[in-house]
């Protein structure tokens, strides 16, 4: 039996086609995204082994722990720079090095700043020449303010050369610096931008205050890195535990910055994965439509097979093994596949100046997961149709026209119908229920509805056709009719090839709502809220302190209020927290206070968002111990405050929070400028773009243009998003190509009668694209209609996350309705050129 | 006894000359038609008959341009169907020729008189709802009109085949065993009915058969054997085909080594006529 099945496989090869090509698709999806997290995570793990080379580090104990923290990274008290000198005296310690961090902005040769944005990190570091994991590789060391060294692949993105003058903001000031020197780490740096300084200069700037975040330790010859640590123990304890500050090995300190690293690509390749799930979902209509449809054809072969004493097991058996050879070729092919994106990927980030390490690492798990999820995919998928035709008795098999016979259709339209009522009804109760987590409910309830509407959808196949079908059917005579034959005689096999696309078409139609709902609702809050006349903003989100200064003296600026951000603890938890002036509120902001009031901020009270005092149970007069790298305060809660402008939990006036946060950890998010009263607003911008013209990073906006900022990011988001669920929709298109092509063979005689009879090539062309068009219309139909549906309930159920405004971009929509019926045409072209090239003769004496 | 080939033109609706017919190649090479010379009367129901392999399909099919021959002429209501293109012969069977099928000759999506009036629907012709009724009561499926072909008899979607044949008023129709998976009582129904298309309606048939008794409702009956025409008969009767049968068996050895002494290379020109083939054993 296995060989029949083998030589089956071979003398069709063409039916499976497509569905390796599925498997094959889906597959590269996976594979692609666990070597792509691999490769980023050696290319991380091989620039911790080489920068964090210390043998031990002191440092600050953990003030709030790594998990707690939203951006993942431990927040530490800092250790004093003076205590660089007891540990190297102690016995056995070679050099104690302190590390001198901080933010800055390399100005490259093109006039704008280097790697500015979103992507990875721009900063400066002190340049130690005793640190053995630093190489200076042509240059000297920078000595002074004014000079800089730049770490090898910052001056490739750069522009820059030894010897040529920059510029740089550091410390919140336009410095100007020559490039001294050129220092390599030994490693690709993954994109960072790293500008060393000399010690006394990152000093001064990044730790004015005397505390640095650690102290590098390297022993003085072969002491193994635990006996440092004892000795620093040892020696130390008492002055250590009075600074709370702690001493870890190195290898302990490498191992925190990998499973931070880990953590971050942890979550990427989840939402990697997610689509490429959807991807291998979709695909999986596709392998079960193929096997159906072969099944099927082949009805009379099984017959054959199991009049001459096949089992049905045999028979089954036989066609589970055709899925397997499909599932594992088309896996086999899709780890290279993989492989090549991969290698694609690393092209295109190493020409976006992120350099990515040596080889795109295949390991023994990524080709096993990636084969066994084809594999099984396929051979699950081909399950059913498999069973169907076991069970089939040879004597109806034998039968010359042999009707689908649609047994299960009853049960699965009211097992479809309950869980869409199901569904619709979770969805409901959550959006209008006052649930504490509406967000379990309403998942479950779309759930519910998605594969509510799988299953009975070819219940209402014959209808829906019928209408969609309609203009066709009047216009094209009796093209549409014929068509629209075609697409609903077999309903459970139009369904499956339309769900495919109506997968990846309601997360399309959800993310159109979600993106836009979500730009209109930042607009409304910022028209709500803002009333300040002009805003700076920085690329690198963080304004230097010296634009801000100069421009809050520019003519016609009234006022230039600063918002500051930085994490502190409350109660022990971590919050973000925000330090204004308290006349922001008169001027620039106009918030919504629930209760008490916010003048109080004035006398150093606190102001807490609604939703973190309800979540807590504070209250106004209530007290809050809030603690800051820098000091502990008690504070008084003086209003509630209801803003999205202002999104996080706490609201500080400038006195307290810079008793809270040292000024080197502060972070300037926005400025938010008032005009003087006269003034005119374009005189007044365009002096102060002058101002802030050399800062690079900085830009001035109005309300509109913040809107539009926003909303380009949102924009952004949804072209990344489409562009991941572009491989479902390519996938689904297949599927059409592949229903069409196999519906095709199937009807080849009926195709041979229409030509007898007159019809001609292009007519018969036109009847095949019909049902494509018709099938992706569906498809798209039932999609954009559940994701809207679905996305539609967001705003009621996240109104507080600052989802307030429900906006369906209806002519977004279209497009994508245009789209499907564009993709119908595409899908159509190859079945429908070999629908009429099939010779009249041929076709109408086909077995 | 009328010459098979008309050399008037007048009285005929679909005529051929020299016809060959060769599949394959070389070594492989079979002559399914080797040298026909036939006419098929105007107002006529003409059966084709002959033992299996001897050509009788393929001659309709080159008839109805459906096949192309490798030599000869092809004429059907006037026109030179082998040396058309696909669009002409599109154009063709649409509006001249209609077709009736051993099996499967409906479309399963469509109903009985969608399917009648399919060809009509293609050309974009309009129906002449008259005649329309004249066929349909013709075949008597006034009440299964509306009915689709799997609730519909092996006879009675046979009958609504021909009824779609006839519908577009073709110049000839050709039917490929159309009796060929239907029990005795069936046959006669669609038999009957394409005989009175002829007799009532005024249409012409052929039609390619190995049952005597459906070929004893045509006009006139051709022979084929091994790719050539050996003999006709004309007003026959079962027992008369089924005698001419008898007979061409036996003849058949006395024409191949007939064939083989007229042929010292290859076959004749095509256009010559084949009056030989007249001199065949028919039986009167």
């Amino acid at each position: 039996m296995t060989r029949v099945a083998l030589r089956g496989i071979r003398s069709h090869l063409g039916r499976f086609l497509l569905s390796v090509l599925a498997v094959l698709l889906g597959v590269a999806f996976v594979a692609g995204t666990f070597s792509l997290r691999t490769m980023m995570s050696s290319t991380f793990s091989e620039l911790v082994e080489t920068s964090t080379v210390g043998d031990a580090y002191v440092r600050g104990a953990e003030q709030i722990a790594a998990a707690a923290s939203a951006d993942m990274a431990a927040v530490r008290t800092g250790v004093p720079l003076d205590l660089v000198e007891e540990v190297a005296a102690v016995d056995g310690i070679g050099t104690a090095l302190p590390e001198i961090t901080g933010p800055i902005v390399l100005v490259g040769a093109d006039g704008t700043a280097v790697a500015a944005g979103n992507g990875p990190p721009s900063f400066a570091l002190a340049l130690h020449p005793e640190e053995p994991s630093t190489e200076l590789v042509a240059g000297r060391a920078p000595t002074g303010l004014g000079e800089v060294a730049l770490e090898t692949a910052t001056l490739e993105a750069s522009g820059l050369a030894v010897g040529d003058s920059a510029q740089v903001v550091l410390g919140g000031e336009l410095t100007p610096v020559d490039v001294v020197g050129e220092v390599s780490f030994g490693a690709p740096v993954a994109g960072a931008t790293i500008v060393f300084l000399d010690p006394v200069t990152a000093t001064e700037v990044f730790a004015p205050e005397g505390l640095v975040t650690s102290i590098a330790v390297y022993a003085e010859g072969d002491l193994d890195e635990e006996a440092v640590v004892e000795r620093l123990r040892a020696a130390l304890g008492p002055t250590l535990d009075g600074l709370d500050a702690e001493v870890a090995t190195g290898e302990a300190v490498r191992d925190e910055t990998r499973a931070q690293v880990e953590q971050i690509l942890g979550f990427v390749s989840t939402f990697l994965l997610v689509f490429a799930a959807i991807a291998l979902f979709v695909g999986a209509f596709i392998i079960a439509n193929t096997f159906q449809m072969t099944v099927r054809q082949r009805q009379r072969e099984f017959a054959m097979l199991r009049a001459i004493g096949a089992s049905p097991a045999q028979v089954f058996t036989s066609i589970l093994v055709q899925a397997l050879v499909v599932g594992m070729l088309g896996s086999a092919l899709g780890v290279g596949a993989g492989v090549g994106l991969v290698a694609g990927l690393r092209e295109v980030f190493a020409r976006m100046g992120m350099e990515l390490s040596g080889q795109i690492p295949l390991d023994g798990f990524t080709v096993l997961v990636s084969v066994l999820i084809g594999t099984v995919v396929s051979v699950a998928a081909a399950a059913v149709p498999a069973r169907r035709a076991a069970l089939t008795p040879p004597v109806e098999a034998m039968r010359d026209d042999v009707a689908a016979h649609d047994r299960g259709s009853v049960i699965r339209a009211v097992v479809g119908g309950l869980l869409l009522a199901g569904g619709v009804a979770a969805v409901a109760v959550a959006t209008l229920g006052e649930l504490d987590e509406p967000g379990m409910l309403l998942g479950a309830g779309a759930a519910g509805v998605v594969i509510g509407t799988l299953l009975l959808a070819p219940t209402v196949v014959p209808a829906a056709l019928r209408v969609l079908a309609a203009p066709a059917v009047l216009a094209l005579r009796p093209l549409g009719g014929l068509a629209r034959g075609n697409v609903t005689r077999n309903p459970r096999r139009t369904a499956s090839t339309a769900g495919a696309l109506m997968i990846g078409m309601a997360l399309v139609g959800a993310a159109a709502v979600l993106a836009t709902s979500t730009q209109a609702s930042t607009r409304a809050i910022v028209e709500n809220e803002s009333t300040a006349d002009l805003l700076l903003q920085s690329a690198t989100m963080a304004v230097p302190a010296e634009a801000a200064r100069e421009v809050g003296e520019v003519d016609g600026v009234g006022a230039a209020d600063l918002l500051e951000v930085a994490t502190v603890t409350v109660d022990g938890d971590a919050r973000t927290a925000i330090g204004v002036e308290a006349g922001i509120f008169t001027r620039a902001l106009d918030i919504t206070v629930v209760e008490g009031a916010l003048e109080s901020l004035a006398d150093g009270e606190v102001a807490v968002q609604r939703g973190t005092a309800e979540d807590e149970g504070w209250a106004v007069g209530d007290e809050l111990e809030v603690r800051g790298a820098a000091g502990t305060l008690s504070l008084t809660v003086g209003a509630i405050i209801d803003s999205r402008a202002i999104g996080v939990p706490l609201v500080l006036a400038q006195e307290q929070y810079g008793e809270l946060v040292p000024a080197g950890q502060s972070v300037i998010d926005s400025v938010f400028i008032t005009l003087a009263t006269g003034a005119e607003v374009e005189e007044v911008r365009a002096a102060i773009t002058e101002v802030i013209t050399p800062y690079v990073v900085v830009t001035v906006l109005d309300n509109e243009e913040f809107a539009d900022q926003i909303a380009d990011q949102v924009d952004q988001i949804l072209v990344i998003l489409y562009a991941l669920l572009g491989l479902s929709i390519v996938i689904a298109v297949l599927g059409i190509v592949n229903t069409l092509a196999l519906s095709i063979a199937e009807r080849t005689r009926e195709i041979g009668l229409l030509r007898a009879v007159g019809l001609g090539r292009f007519q018969l062309a036109t009847v095949v694209t019909i049902e494509s068009v018709l099938t992706a219309v569906f498809g798209t139909l039932l999609g954009v209609g559940i994701g809207v549906g679905l996305a539609a309930t967001l705003p009621t159920v996240y109104a507080d996350e600052g989802l307030t405004t429900l906006v369906v971009p209806w002519s977004q929509l279209g497009v994508v309705l245009g789209l499907a019926v564009v993709v119908g045409v595409l899908a159509a072209v190859w079945p429908a050129v070999r629908a009429a090239r099939l010779d009249v003769l041929d076709a109408v004496s086909y077995e | 006894m009328r010459a098979l080939v008309d050399t008037s033109g007048e009285g005929q609706i679909a005529s051929a000359r020299g016809l060959v017919k060769t599949y394959g190649k070389g070594e492989a090479a079979v002559r399914a038609l080797d040298g026909v010379d036939v006419d098929f009367a105007r107002g006529e129901l003409t059966a084709i008959m002959g033992p299996s392999g001897s050509g009788k399909s393929t001659l309709m099919h080159c008839m109805a341009g459906l096949d192309t021959p490798t030599a000869g002429t092809v004429m059907v209501d006037g026109e030179d169907v082998g040396r058309m293109s696909q669009r002409r012969l599109t154009r063709l069977r649409r509006t001249r020729l209609g077709f009736v099928f051993q099996a499967f000759n409906l479309i399963p999506t469509l109903t009985a008189e969608e399917n009648i009036t399919l060809p009509l629907d293609i050309a974009r012709g309009t129906l002449d709802r008259a005649w329309f009724d004249t066929v349909v009561d013709a075949v008597g499926l006034r009440d299964r009109l509306d009915h689709r072909p799997t609730e519909l008899s092996g006879g009675q979607q046979q009958r609504v085949a021909c009824a779609r044949a006839l519908v577009s008023r073709p110049a000839v129709v050709f039917a490929d065993e159309p009796t060929g998976n239907l029990d005795s009582r069936s046959s006669g129904e669609v038999l009957g009915f394409l005989r009175r298309s002829v007799d009532e309606l005024g249409q012409s048939v052929v039609m390619v058969t190995h049952d005597p008794t459906a070929a004893s409702y045509a006009h006139r009956v051709l022979f084929l054997a091994d790719g050539r025409l050996v003999g006709e008969l004309e007003q026959p009767t079962t027992e008369t085909v089924l005698d001419a049968l008898r007979d061409l068996g036996a003849g058949r050895e006395a024409a191949d080594h007939d064939a083989s002494l007229a042929r010292p290379s290859g076959h004749a020109a095509p256009g010559t006529a084949g009056a030989r083939h007249a001199a065949g054993p028919v039986p009167r």
